[in-house]
């Protein structure tokens, strides 16, 4: 087990655009371990990528099979996934999202309904995979942190926003 | 450290944010919480102020006399200790839409149906629309639900109020996913 502590916003490590992993070796077999361990030991976690701890390399797991909201939903369980790409997507939803690393603030974000994403798996196989819901909000999620991105420069909507626009 | 509740409404134009926020900068104050809007015409700001070198209001209160002068209205509420810090709300989000032809009674009656089942609304939004002839009203809110409530026991209510204000009720849960 390692579980790696969970950086916090400020901590500019959290704005960087991670690097492609190019070698697959066992530091990123590694990496991986440390991504399921610490989501794993922070509980309420369905995701986490690898600069929240640190690790400024593009790798990130999701598992929404755990979370009420996910488990109602059809879900791929446990993803690893290595330089992860959204090649497809379909839709918007918004919601209501919360991230580890900013602490005790949600905003309501527009993401796609549904995503083709394509990665490298644990087991180094490219994989293709169709999600929704979800899943597919917590994928997007995590692989905006890969791009420096958090949820706070997605926020689309402030609460009043309905009202406003709808104000000639 | 103590913290004050400010509150400033007046006609809407530009500068207002600036002209408050210059003041307290000025005077070292830190905002700990804000909420502006415009409501009808009119610019209102909501804040969560302190200063770690004032313990009453009375010590600067006289600082906002500039926006008194420029037709701004200025109220400052001295919070108890820990008035500050928001209560842990425990339970899952609802949203609730009300919208119909405009009646006297429908916030009060919605809020009732919750207020007298000790739910909390966290945020709560109406507005009048559409033309004279035919106002509508449109309310949303958002509400914690604790656990022993369900959305359908929520729904069911809101149900029976639909009828009863023939107003279009919708209620929905917002999820929140954290990440």
């Amino acid at each position: 087990m390692a579980v790696k502590e969970v950086l916090i916003y400020p901590d500019s490590r959290l704005k960087e655009n991670c690097a492609p992993i190019i070698d697959f070796d066992a530091s990123a077999q590694q990496l991986l371990h440390d991504l399921v361990d610490t989501m794993v030991a922070a509980g309420h976690s369905v995701g986490i990528a690898a600069p929240q701890i640190g690790e400024l390399r593009r790798a990130a797991v999701v598992d929404v099979s755990n979370s009420k909201l996910g488990k109602k939903q059809e879900n791929h369980g446990l993803l690893q996934m290595v330089n992860p790409e959204i090649i497809e997507t379909e839709g918007s939803q918004i919601v209501r999202e919360g991230c580890m690393s900013v602490p005790d603030y949600t905003g309501n974000v527009t993401r796609s309904e549904s995503i083709v994403v394509q990665f490298t798996d644990q087991n180094q196989q490219l994989q293709v995979i169709r999600t929704a819901g979800f899943e597919a909000v917590a994928i997007q999620h995590e692989l905006d942190h890969l791009s420096g991105l958090l949820f706070l420069d997605r926020v689309s909507s402030l609460k009043t926003d309905l009202f406003r626009r709808k104000q000639k | 450290m103590q913290h004050f509740a400010l509150t400033i409404i007046g006609r809407d134009r530009p500068g207002i944010v600036s002209q408050v926020t210059e003041i307290l900068f000025q005077g070292g104050f830190n905002i700990a919480d804000s909420s502006c809007s415009i409501l009808g015409g009119q610019f209102s700001m909501i804040l969560i102020i302190s200063n770690p070198a004032i313990a009453t209001k009375e010590e600067f209160s006289d600082t906002f006399k500039p926006l008194e002068e420029s037709n701004l209205s200025v109220y400052i509420r001295t919070l108890k200790p820990g008035g500050e810090i928001r209560t842990e709300l425990e339970g899952d989000l609802c949203i609730i839409s009300v919208y119909g032809a405009d009646k006297p009674g429908i916030v009060y009656q919605v809020a009732k149906e919750l207020g007298d089942r000790h739910i909390n609304i966290t945020d709560l939004n109406t507005k009048l629309i559409g033309g004279q002839q035919n106002p509508v009203y449109v309310m949303m809110l958002e509400a914690m639900l604790p656990a022993d409530t369900e959305i359908e026991t929520v729904e069911n209510w809101m149900a029976e109020l639909k009828q009863k204000l023939q107003v279009d009720i919708s209620v929905r849960s917002l999820a929140v996913m954290e990440l």
